[in-house]
């Protein structure tokens, strides 16, 4: 699939890190470097840079077919509560599918988006994974 | 509204949009008693003509084609509710009394390119540099809202598709439908899954279609064949996306228009009100209802067999969503079943259309009246 290179560029901060944005007005934070909070449209905000770990909440197998995604199928889509707190959506990788459970510890590394074959930009950023236990 | 007219929803690989358009419009036409050259005003409503059919403002070739002259033409697109919103547009050039007869056109034609393709287009109605770019679809959300439901209030797999049953009894007895088969809970371990638990049971299939309306004040009323129906009002609101939400099975933005919509007309909807609501999955549809107040929370399957007048013309899953068009095919089968020439006989005042684009990403109602 085809992206723009200078949306891509500009939205380092949301697909190569992860970022929460808390509100001193409400005191709701949400997942994603944003303008302004979600919740009550307050600017009086602050960012946090997520550590990346979190809690799968809810997760589906995927095999919904969508051009350029024939070789990531299945897939893995989640919910994860990050432990800054808020919830972020994304791909749950490297995972043997009869492991997956909610309630699992996961966290963000850098992985392939998608690419423009068969020559073409290979798009990164973050997915999940179980955490590795040491 | 004095007319109404639609094609039957299929893939139509041997007509175009225009084709189709036609169609309807003809049929909406002799409905409303109204000449082509009473119209004063086209408002069209597509969600994806600009990326499937490589066509941007469609309003203008559909006015030429038909051969509307001294008309003024707009498009609409607002994703899944772009209909609703044409509708909502055309209600209120009325009102102000900007225009005296509008023609309403939707259309979709989403069997162009193979569902691969399409899958990608239509998952375009997510935010695409959250979720669009780590390619998460619209179906995803579906089945994340599904597990947390079966978890949440203890309901299996088989209760949830009743709804899909239900829609495709409806459609077989409406000739414009798109599947008119009837399916059992037995099937679903066949299925194809789509994202687990979802499968094709559970979801809208791809479908091409064109509907038309004909909003007019009253001075129209006098020529329509049939009895006009009434838009009374319109409402709607936004939701929060999924992720940011304290509760994904509760769709707040179909609630919070039902709350605006019923305090101001002094309504409340019952089982037996006539509704025709968005499934695009049949979770959706019965986070609908519950969001409705028509049954309590987490008890909609409980209340399915008590509402003879839910989705009579199959919803979505069954009748099939020519996205920009759904909206145009709801309000036309509330027209129908108002006006006696349903399948089945409704004595019932209002109606009530629900869409929605995504899951509840926002949501629009449009209330209908018998004309007194």
């Amino acid at each position: 699939m085809r992206h723009s290179i200078s949306i891509f560029w500009r939205l380092k901060d949301n697909h190569y890190k992860i970022y929460v944005t808390k509100c001193r007005n409400c005191g709701r934070a949400s997942s994603f470097k944003r303008l302004r909070c979600p919740y009550c449209g307050s600017q009086n905000i602050e960012y946090l840079e997520s550590r990346g770990f979190g809690e799968l909440i809810n997760y589906t197998i995927s095999y919904y077919r969508t051009e350029g995604s024939e070789q990531y199928l299945p897939r893995v889509v989640g919910l994860v509560r990050l432990d800054e707190g808020p919830v972020i959506v994304g791909e749950i990788t490297d995972v043997d599918l009869n492991e997956l459970s909610v309630g699992a510890r996961v966290e963000a590394v850098l992985r392939k988006y998608s690419s423009e074959d068969p020559n073409g930009l290979i798009y990164y950023g973050l997915k999940f994974i179980p955490v590795i236990k040491k | 509204m004095v007319g109404s007219g639609v094609t039957k929803v299929d893939r139509h690989y041997d007509k175009n949009y225009l084709t189709l358009i036609d169609e309807a419009v003809s049929k909406a036409l002799a409905d409303s008693g109204l000449d082509a050259s009473d119209v004063e005003y086209l408002v069209v409503s597509t969600a994806f003509s600009e990326t499937i059919l490589d066509q941007a403002d469609p309003s203008t070739y559909i006015a030429q084609n038909l051969g509307l002259k001294n008309v003024k033409t707009l498009t609409i697109s607002s994703g899944e509710v772009s209909g609703a919103v044409a509708l909502d547009y055309a209600y209120s050039l009325v009102k102000a009394g900007r225009a005296h007869r509008i023609l309403v056109v939707g259309f979709e034609k989403m069997s162009e390119y193979p569902s691969w393709v399409i899958n990608k287009v239509y998952a375009k109605i997510l935010e695409y540099e959250v979720e669009g770019i780590k390619n998460v679809t619209p179906p995803d959300y579906a089945a994340l809202i599904m597990s947390e439901y079966m978890r949440k209030y203890r309901v299996s797999r088989e209760d949830i598709v009743r709804w899909s049953v239900k829609m495709h009894e409806n459609a077989v007895r409406t000739p414009h439908a798109q599947l008119q088969f009837t399916i059992s809970v037995d099937s679903l371990g066949r299925a194809l899954r789509i994202s687990e638990p979802v499968t094709m049971l559970d979801s809208h299939p791809v479908s091409d279609g064109a509907a038309a309306l004909l909003v007019a004040d009253e001075s129209a009323t006098k020529k329509t064949n049939r009895e006009p129906v009434e838009v009374v009002d319109v409402e709607s609101s936004v939701n929060l996306p999924i992720y940011l939400r304290d509760d994904i099975t509760y769709f707040s933005a179909t609630a919070s228009a039902y709350k605006k919509l019923s305090s101001k007309n002094e309504i409340k909807l019952s089982k037996t009100t006539a509704l025709n609501v968005y499934d695009t999955y049949d979770i959706y549809g019965l986070l609908t209802i519950e969001a409705l107040e028509i049954c309590g929370r987490g008890e909609a399957l409980k209340c399915l067999s008590e509402m003879p007048y839910l989705n009579v013309g199959g919803g979505l899953k069954a009748r099939g969503h020519p996205v920009g068009a759904t909206p145009i095919y709801q309000i036309h089968e509330l027209r129908e079943l108002m006006s006696g020439a349903s399948w089945v006989r409704y004595d019932g005042d209002i109606s009530l259309a629900h869409s929605m684009s995504g899951p509840d990403n926002n949501a629009w109602l449009i209330l209908l009246r018998r004309w007194v």
